[in-house]
C-alpha cells in the first residue's frame, strides 16, 4: 500500500445541532466520527437518512462547523483555520451538492456559474475567466454554444455536470459527491460515472461520494464506510464488505438491495 | 381582458402626468398664487369655435367673464372675443418673465378649471400641486423603500441578534395603525412651517415612519434566499458576504422592490393629500391636491361648485393609473 | 389558552413600548412643550401648580413617564389643557364611538364579503365573474378620501341621511328606541364609506381562498362522491378557508383603523379621530398621546379576538401548542 500520508483524515468528529423545539433535546448529528482516506481510492460514505453523511461532507467541505474534532487534509488540520487562511484550502476540497436544481442560482447562465469560483477567488481577468469556463464545459461534454443558457433550459443530468464542471473550477485534489445521482435516470447516472471516470485520469481527483444507494457506490467506489447514528460502523474495500459484511446495519443494508452485485474485482483495478 | 394592455397605457398615462407636474409653470397660464378677487368661484371658462355670427374660428377664443346683474353667478360677456394664445410671454406675479404654453390676453381670463374662492386658477392650482402630492408620495416611496430594504436585508441576512432588535422594533411600529402613527409623530413636529419645509417634512415623515412593513418583507426574502444552495455553494468558494448580498441575493428582490413602489407610491400620495387636507401638510397659499380638496368640506362648494372637485378626479386617475400598473406587474 | 395569554401580555408589552416611543418622541420634539404649557394663559397658576405635582412636567423624561402610567392607573392619562380637564374623561367616550363605528364597519363588510367573494369563487368565468372584478377593482383603486366626500356629497344633496354627527338636535328627549334609531341613521353614513372602501379587498381575498380550497383534494373527493355544490362550498369549502380568512381578519384592522380616522374626520363622527386632530392643532400633548394609544389598545384587542377565533376554529393548531 501507500506510504505517504492519507488525505484526508477526520479525527473524532462530533457535530451537535440545537434541538428543534424549544427546550428540545439537541440533536447529535455526528458522533465521533473516524475516517481516513487515501489519495486515488474513492470513498463512499453509505447510510440511511439522518445517518450523518451529508453533515459530515460538509463539515470536511468546511460548510459546517463541527462541535470538536479535527480534520486533516494534506496534512494541514482545517477546523483551526479561519478564513483568509481557509481560502487556498478551498481550492482543494470542492463539493458537488444534491439537487442541482437549486444549486444553481437560476438568474445566473452556464458560463457565469462556472466561472464564478475564479471570480470569487480572484483568478484571471474577465477574458481568461471565460476561456477556461468554457473549457471547463466542454470537458463536462456541454456544448460551448450554450454559454448564455440558464439552468432551467437544462436537464437534470446536465445540471449536473455544470456543478461539476463549476466545482473543477478551480481545480480541487478531492471532490466530494453529495447525493450527486439521487433523482436521475438511470442512464443518466451511467453517464455522469462515466464523466468522473474519465475526469479522476486526467485531473488527478480522488472522490469522496454521499449516497444512500449501496448497489450503485459498489459499482463506483474503491472503499466503503457505512454510516449509522453519526457513527462508522464498518469500513473496508467494497470487495470484502460485500462478500463479508461485519456489522448488523452493515449485513440489513446488503439484504435490502434488490439483487447482489456480482462479487466481481472492485471497479478501478 | 384588457387588463393585459392595461400596464403600457397606465405607465405612459403616469409618465405624462408626472412630466406635466413638473412642466407646471410652463403649462399654467397663470401663477398659482394669483387671486382675482373680482371673480371668486367662477365656473370653467367656456372656448368657443364659433362666433356670434356663426363663422368657425380655427383658433378657439374665450368671453370675458362678468357677474350677473341678479348677482347669482356669472355670464359671458359676448362684446369681444379673446383668441387663445399659445406660447405668450407674460410678466408673472413674482415679477419673472417666463412662457406659458397657452393664456389670453388682459382683461379676459381663461380659467379653464374655474377658480375658487380667492379668485385663483384651479388648472394652475392643480398643476403645481401635482408636483407637491406626485412627487412628495415618489419621495417618499424611495425612502421608505430604501430604507427598508436595506434594514430588512441586514436582518435577513446577519440573523441573531441585530434580527431581533429589528424586528422586535418594527412590532413596535406596527403596533399601531397606520394614520394614527403618521399623526402621532406629525404632532411632535411644529405645526407652521414654510412650504419647502412642509414638503421635506412631509417625505421624510411619510418615508421614515413606514419603514416596518417592507423591511419584514425583504427580511423574509432574505432569509429564505440566504438557505440556497447556490449561495451555500459560493460561500463554499470563500465568497464574502457583500459578494453573496451583491450577487445573488439582491438581485431577488428587485421584483419585490418594484411591486412594492407600485403598491406604496399611491398611498403615499393619498397621504400626503390627506395631511395637507387636514391642514397637517402643506398650507396656503401654496398648493397641494390636498389643501384644494379642503375647500370641499364647506357645504356650498361641496354642492354648487362641481370643478372644485379636479384635484379629487385627478387623484383618482393617478390611483387608478397606479392599481392597473401593480395589477400588470402581478402578472 | 396559555398562548392566549401570552398574547395579551405580549399585546401589554406593546401598549408600553408604544407609549414609551411616544414619550421619548417628545423629547426629540424642536421647542420644549411643558414649558410652553406654563406660559400658556388659558391655564391659571394653580392648575399650573397642581399638574406639576401630578405630573412632574419639570422633571426628567424617566419621572414623566411614570406619572403618566400612574395617571392611567387612575384613569385619567394626563391632563388635556385645551379642554382643561383629565384626557380620560374625553377620551372613553369618543374611543366607545370608534369602536361603535370600527365594529359595525368590520360585521358589515364580513357579512357582505363572506357571501360575495364565496359566490364570485364559484363562477369561473363570465359577465359575473368580469363585472365583479371590475367593481372590486375601481373601489380598491378609489381613494378613501374622496369616498367619504364623495358619500357626504350625496347625502348633502339628497338629504336623506344626516350629514356629520351622531346625534341630532333634541336626541335627549328622544325614548329609548328613538334615540337608537337616531344614532343608527347617523351611522349609515360613515359605515358606508368604511364598508365600500374594505369590503372590496375582503371580496377579493374570501374569493381566492374559497377557489382555492375548492380545488383541495379532499373537496374533488367529496365531489366525485356526489355531494351537491351548495352543500360542499357552506359545509366544507367555507370552514377550511376560515384560517387564512381569520388572519386576513387580523391583518385588516390596521388599515380599517387609519380608514375610520379619516372618515371620522371627513363625515364628523365624533371618534377618536377628530380629538387626534383637535390635539395636533391645539399642541395639546397628553391629549395627542391618549387616541394614539387608544387606537394601539383597539388594534391589539382586535389581533386577540382574531388569535381565539383562530385557536377555537382551526383545531390543528390546538394541539399545536
Amino acid at each position: 500500500m501507500e506510504a505517504e500520508p492519507p488525505l484526508l483524515d477526520v479525527r473524532g468528529l462530533t457535530k451537535r445541532y440545537a434541538g428543534r423545539r424549544r427546550g428540545g433535546p439537541p440533536v447529535l448529528a455526528l458522533a465521533g466520527v473516524d475516517l481516513t482516506l487515501s489519495r486515488g481510492s474513492d470513498l463512499a460514505l453509505v447510510g440511511q437518512s439522518g445517518s450523518g453523511k451529508s453533515t459530515l461532507a460538509r463539515c470536511v467541505a468546511r460548510l459546517e462547523e463541527p462541535t470538536s474534532g479535527e480534520i486533516w487534509f494534506e496534512g494541514v488540520e482545517l477546523t483551526a483555520l479561519g478564513g483568509p487562511r481557509l481560502r487556498p484550502v478551498r481550492e482543494h476540497i470542492q463539493i458537488v451538492l444534491q439537487d442541482s436544481a437549486t444549486a444553481l442560482d437560476p438568474r445566473f447562465s452556464v458560463v457565469e456559474i462556472v466561472s464564478e469560483p475564479l471570480e470569487i477567488m480572484r483568478r484571471g481577468d474577465r477574458r481568461e475567466r471565460r476561456r477556461r469556463a468554457l473549457e471547463l464545459m466542454e470537458t463536462v461534454g456541454i456544448p460551448p454554444g450554450w454559454s448564455a443558457r440558464r439552468p432551467h433550459e437544462l436537464s437534470g443530468g446536465q445540471r449536473q455536470r455544470l456543478a461539476i464542471a463549476r466545482a473543477l473550477a478551480v481545480a480541487p485534489r478531492l471532490l466530494i459527491l453529495d447525493e450527486a445521482f439521487t433523482g436521475l435516470d438511470v442512464s443518466i447516472q451511467a453517464q455522469i460515472a462515466a464523466l468522473l471516470r474519465e475526469l479522476r485520469a486526467r485531473h488527478a481527483l480522488t472522490y469522496l461520494y454521499v449516497s444512500h444507494d449501496l448497489a450503485l457506490m459498489g459499482e463506483l467506489a474503491d472503499e466503503v464506510a457505512i454510516m449509522f447514528e453519526g457513527r462508522i460502523v464498518e469500513h473496508g474495500q467494497v470487495s470484502r464488505i460485500f462478500a463479508d459484511p461485519r456489522h448488523a446495519h452493515t449485513r440489513a443494508l446488503i439484504e435490502a438491495l434488490p439483487s447482489l452485485p456480482a462479487p466481481a474485482a472492485a471497479p478501478g483495478l | 381582458m384588457s387588463v393585459r394592455a392595461g400596464l403600457p397605457v397606465a405607465l405612459a398615462a403616469l409618465t405624462a402626468v408626472h412630466l406635466a407636474a413638473l412642466a407646471a409653470p410652463f403649462l399654467s397660464p397663470y401663477d398659482p398664487t394669483e387671486q382675482n378677487r373680482t371673480l371668486p368661484y367662477a365656473p370653467p371658462t367656456r372656448l368657443h369655435v364659433i362666433d356670434g355670427e356663426g363663422r368657425l374660428h380655427l383658433r378657439p377664443f374665450v368671453y370675458r367673464m362678468a357677474r350677473r346683474g341678479d348677482g347669482e353667478g356669472y355670464e359671458e360677456d359676448r362684446r369681444q372675443s379673446y383668441p387663445v394664445l399659445f406660447l405668450a410671454r407674460a410678466v408673472d406675479f413674482g415679477g419673472a418673465a417666463r412662457v406659458h404654453f397657452f393664456g389670453v390676453e388682459e382683461p379676459a381670463r381663461v380659467f379653464l378649471l374655474g377658480t375658487d374662492g380667492f379668485g385663483r386658477d384651479q388648472l394652475s392650482r392643480l398643476l403645481h400641486g401635482a408636483r407637491i402630492s406626485l412627487f412628495a408620495g415618489l419621495l417618499a416611496t424611495a425612502l421608505s423603500l430604501g430604507l427598508g430594504w436595506l434594514l430588512g436585508t441586514v436582518a435577513g441576512y446577519y440573523g441573531r441578534w441585530v434580527d431581533s432588535v429589528l424586528m422586535r422594533s418594527a412590532e413596535l411600529f406596527l403596533a399601531l395603525p397606520w394614520l394614527y402613527l403618521l399623526f402621532a409623530v406629525r404632532a411632535v413636529l411644529p405645526l407652521r412651517v414654510s412650504s419647502g419645509q412642509a414638503f421635506l417634512l412631509l417625505v421624510l415623515l411619510i418615508g421614515l415612519v413606514d419603514w416596518a412593513r417592507p423591511a419584514r418583507l425583504f427580511r423574509g426574502m432574505v432569509l429564505s434566499a440566504r438557505e440556497r444552495s447556490y449561495v451555500l455553494a459560493a460561500r463554499g468558494f470563500g465568497a464574502s458576504d457583500l459578494y453573496l448580498i451583491r450577487r445573488h441575493i439582491a438581485p431577488q428582490t428587485f421584483g419585490l422592490l418594484l411591486t412594492q413602489a407600485a403598491l406604496v407610491a399611491p398611498q403615499y400620495v393619498l397621504a400626503e393629500v390627506t395631511l395637507s387636507f387636514l391642514g397637517l401638510g402643506v398650507s396656503e397659499p401654496t398648493a397641494s391636491w390636498g389643501n384644494m380638496l379642503a375647500a370641499l368640506q364647506q357645504y356650498h362648494v361641496l354642492v354648487s361648485y362641481w370643478w372644485m372637485w379636479a384635484p379629487g378626479l385627478a387623484l383618482l386617475a393617478v390611483s387608478l393609473a397606479y392599481y392597473a400598473v401593480s395589477e400588470g406587474l402581478n402578472r | 389558552m396559555v398562548s392566549l395569554a401570552r398574547r395579551a401580555l405580549h399585546g401589554l408589552l406593546l401598549l408600553l413600548g408604544v407609549s414609551l416611543l411616544s414619550f421619548v418622541l417628545l423629547e426629540l420634539a424642536p421647542g420644549d412643550y411643558f414649558s410652553e404649557m406654563r406660559l400658556d394663559p388659558r391655564i391659571s397658576e394653580t392648575t399650573v401648580r397642581e399638574l406639576r405635582a401630578r405630573y412632574g412636567l419639570d422633571r426628567p423624561l424617566p419621572e414623566r413617564y411614570a406619572r403618566w402610567l400612574a395617571s392611567v392607573a387612575r384613569g385619567e392619562m394626563g391632563y388635556s389643557f385645551a379642554y382643561g380637564q383629565p384626557v380620560g374623561r374625553l377620551l372613553w367616550p369618543r374611543a366607545r364611538n370608534t369602536l361603535l363605528l370600527t365594529a359595525t364597519s368590520t360585521a358589515l363588510s364580513w357579512l357582505l364579503a363572506v357571501p360575495l367573494g364565496a359566490w364570485w369563487a364559484t363562477r369561473r368565468r363570465g359577465a359575473a365573474d368580469a363585472g365583479l372584478a371590475v367593481l372590486t377593482a375601481a373601489l380598491l383603486a378609489l381613494p378613501d378620501l374622496l369616498l367619504a366626500l364623495g358619500l357626504l356629497l350625496v347625502a348633502v344633496r339628497t338629504g336623506w341621511l344626516p350629514a356629520g354627527g351622531m346625534v341630532s338636535l333634541g336626541h335627549e328627549e328622544m325614548g329609548p328606541a328613538a334615540r337608537v334609531a337616531d344614532v343608527a341613521r347617523h351611522l349609515v353614513l360613515p359605515v358606508a364609506a368604511l364598508v365600500l372602501g374594505t369590503a372590496p379587498m375582503l371580496v377579493r381575498y374570501v374569493r381566492a381562498a374559497v377557489a382555492e380550497t375548492l380545488d383541495a383534494p379532499f373537496i374533488r373527493a367529496a365531489r366525485a362522491h356526489g355531494l351537491p355544490e351548495r352543500r360542499l362550498l357552506i359545509r366544507h369549502a367555507l370552514p377550511a378557508a376560515a384560517n387564512p380568512l381569520i388572519s386576513l381578519f387580523g391583518l385588516s384592522l390596521a388599515g380599517l383603523l387609519s380608514t375610520s380616522l379619516l372618515v371620522e374626520v371627513v363625515v364628523g363622527w365624533p371618534g377618536l379621530g377628530p380629538l387626534l386632530l383637535e390635539a395636533i392643532l391645539a399642541r395639546d400633548y397628553y391629549l395627542v398621546l391618549g387616541p394614539v394609544v387608544a387606537s394601539t389598545l383597539l388594534l391589539a384587542g382586535g389581533n386577540l379576538l382574531a388569535d381565539a377565533l383562530l385557536l377555537a376554529v382551526d383545531p390543528r393548531i390546538r394541539s399545536d401548542s
